[in-house]
């Protein structure tokens, strides 16, 4: 019989996120500068270091523009295609009185939780994009959330528009100094796809061993609208929570969630994703992969069929690399309609010896044959395809985990 | 050499000279490939007394991958399945050096054939034939001193046979050693392309007999394993 710690049996009981507690956490820094240059910004060989890691690169000023929040500064550079805009939000609600009435807090529900409204409270910038109507950006938006200040605060809201026809590939890297080891990051998230256009949001996160971090995203796609959210949590928070909920309104949209994520010892991780298909014919899959070292996963879907012909298909799968450790893999369905059609499976188990064994009789260590395998079960054709190779590193950087001390 | 509590190799003697290769024949549930699996060093098995020496050497505490580095090579009767590993993968690791050499690598994979597997998850949905031809393919990379095939030829079809002929003859032109190998058969059909110098049946966990491949080859399709089995000329001796 496997003996239970007393920690972990109040765990049993108490199976959730930490209760935060928001005054051990510092005030929110104001305003900052805004900057084009990034020697505005006193960004030392780490912090750049940690940047690339989550898929930020410095060199280069890309077609799309760039934008990077650093504590309360702002870099950004302006896109140099017409059509296509990025600024910073408080600017952005200035210029344009429209934002305050069709999308501040009109996907996202400002009173959804306790985070949400210190968001709304707190917040003081994020980014603003627009890409216009049929305007197809090729090249990804590169942008970065870094937090600098040990237990500080860092409260953000975003706001992404794509106009009909309109498609743009987003990176976010969110980082932590490497020395910091806390911090609270909440982060409110609105994406709004117009009638066929196309979203695909990569979010790359790399976090310090204490850090509190609460997403909170919220996306409403129109007719044959198309959203996909790649999630990789490199080395995760000590504790996240997140569930972002997508509303497929528009007849034959459909939304795709991939989420990869790797977790450690004394951390805990809840990433869910809610999908409310609400369109005719509109579809919804989520599939997760988590790798555990020992940590706690919560990997939750919830798929709602509440539409003639919505299809949607759950995928939660982990692998247990060590021991200690819990994987709670909690794939939902609702149906609200007799012709939605859903599925769901999951898996959870250790790696397979047989794998490991027949790639080492090929020649193979050990630790190499672990390697490729996790390699193969986090790969699940994320379209990395004009990403930098920094992210292709990232990913293999999970996977070697195994044959490394994780801490 | 057992697996768990079950017994399942009862004491086998096989010696395979510098230079030469043999076959292994043997009905169904003999232990053909459980022999193969403990010469590789599957940890599944365990072996229970005896040794198995390689170049002189006893490698029964070796791991798998020091047995393959120090000149093992196998293609298995039933690879696993890797999801979301892609051959190509697996083939850049083996060869790095020769991944350099493009060209090589190149040449290779059209003279085999091999193009359309490379980006497929590694036996995943191949076809038995294709199986067999995507093993012999990884050898090529690191061509054994010592070559195990575990029935390379079952689900191959006649013309494809001589396509896998020719495979396993370009990995047993191994430059420093000479021809060394155990093949594992049921039908000889094989031994048209490599040429083989001895054969031994495998019979309830223990070699039976040996013989010439092709003369005891004949003899178990006229008569089947049957006629081995009430054969005198049991422990290892010679057949015929
Ligand atoms: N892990 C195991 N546990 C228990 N029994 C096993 C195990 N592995 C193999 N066996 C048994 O050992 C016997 C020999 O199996 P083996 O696979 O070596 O047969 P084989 O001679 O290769 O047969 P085939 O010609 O069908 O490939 C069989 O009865 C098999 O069921
Ligand atoms: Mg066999």
């Amino acid at each position: 019989m496997k003996q239970l710690s007393d920690n972990e049996m109040k765990n049993m009981i108490q199976f959730g996120a930490k209760k935060v507690d928001f005054s051990e956490y510092g005030g929110v820094s104001d305003n900052g500068g805004s900057f084009n240059s990034f020697a505005g910004l006193s960004l030392d060989k780490n912090e750049k270091g940690s940047l690339k890691s989550v898929g930020f690169n410095f060199s280069g000023n890309p077609e799309p523009g760039k934008f990077l929040m650093y504590g309360a500064d702002i870099y950004h550079s302006a896109p140099c295609i017409p059509g296509v805009e990025i600024l910073p939000l408080r600017e952005a609600l200035l210029f344009y009185p429209e934002i305050k009435e069709k999308y501040y807090f009109r996907a996202v529900d400002k009173d959804q939780d306790e985070f949400t409204r210190l968001a709304s409270e707190k917040e003081r910038n994020g980014y603003f994009i627009r890409v216009r109507k049929d305007i197809k950006v090729e090249v990804p938006l590169h942008t970065a959330m870094f937090m600098r200040h040990e237990m500080g605060t860092m409260c953000l809201h975003n706001i992404v528009v794509l106009e009909d026809g309109a498609s743009l590939h987003l990176v976010t890297g969110c980082a932590s100094e490497c020395h910091l080891t806390g911090g609270l990051h909440v982060a409110v998230t609105e994406n709004f796809i117009g009638r066929g256009a196309r979203l695909t949001s990569t979010m790359i996160h790399d976090w310090g061993p204490q850090f509190v971090v609460r997403p909170r995203t919220a996306t409403i796609v129109g007719d044959e609208g198309v959203y996909v959210s790649n999630y990789y949590s490199v080395k995760p928070a000590g504790d996240i929570q997140m569930n972002p909920f997508t509303r497929l309104e528009g007849k034959n949209s459909s939304a795709k969630y991939m989420t990869v994520i790797a977790s450690f010892e004394n951390t805990y991780s809840n990433i869910g994703g809610t999908v409310l298909m609400s369109g005719e014919n509109s579809s919804a899959e989520l599939i997760s992969r988590a790798v555990n070292y020992g940590g706690t996963v919560v990997q939750t879907g919830l798929l709602i069929g509440a539409a003639k012909d919505a299809r949607a298909h759950v995928d939660c799968s982990g692998l247990m690399l060590t021991d200690s450790g819990i994987i709670e893999a909690v794939p939902g369905l609702r149906a609200m309609h007799p012709d939605a059609k859903m599925s769901h499976e999951a898996a959870i188990g250790r790696i397979n010896k047989g794998e490991v064994n027949y790639l080492q009789s090929k020649g193979l260590e050990e630790m190499q044959a672990v390697a490729l395998i996790i390699r193969g079960f986090l790969d699940i054709g994320i379209d990395s395809e004009g990403l930098d190779t920094e992210l292709e590193k990232t990913i293999s950087r999970m996977a070697e985990l195994s044959g490394h001390d994780p801490s | 050499m057992a697996a768990g509590d079950k017994e399942i190799l009862k004491g086998v003697n096989l010696t395979i000279p510098d230079n030469e290769v043999h076959s292994l024949f043997g009905p169904n549930g003999s232990g053909k490939s459980v022999l193969i699996s403990a010469i590789m060093g599957y940890p599944e098995y365990e072996v229970t007394s005896g040794e198995i020496l390689f170049k002189g050497k006893n490698i029964n505490k070796l791991s798998i991958d020091e047995r393959v580095r120090l000149g093992l090579g196998i293609s298995e009767q039933r690879p696993p399945t890797i999801k979301g590993v892609k051959l190509r993968r697996l083939i850049e690791i083996l060869a790095p050096e020769k991944m350099r050499e493009k060209t090589l690598e190149k040449e290779l994979q059209q003279k085999f054939d091999m193009e359309k597997f490379l980006d497929r998850d590694i036996n995943d949905g191949l076809s038995g034939g294709e199986i067999k031809k995507s093993e012999l393919f990884l050898l090529l990379m690191k061509k054994p001193d010592f070559l195990i095939l575990d029935e390379p030829d079952s689900g191959v079809d006649p013309e494809h046979l001589k396509n896998i002929g020719e495979m396993i003859n370009e990995i047993l032109q191994n430059k420093d050693s000479g021809k060394n190998g155990l093949v594992v058969t049921h039908s000889a059909a094989i031994l048209d392309y490599i040429h083989t110098d001895k054969a031994h049946v495998m019979l309830d966990g223990k070699i039976h007999c040996s013989g010439n491949p092709v003369v005891m080859m004949e003899q178990i399709r006229k008569n089947g394993y049957k006629y081995c089995i009430t054969c005198q000329n049991r422990n290892g001796r010679d057949c015929i």
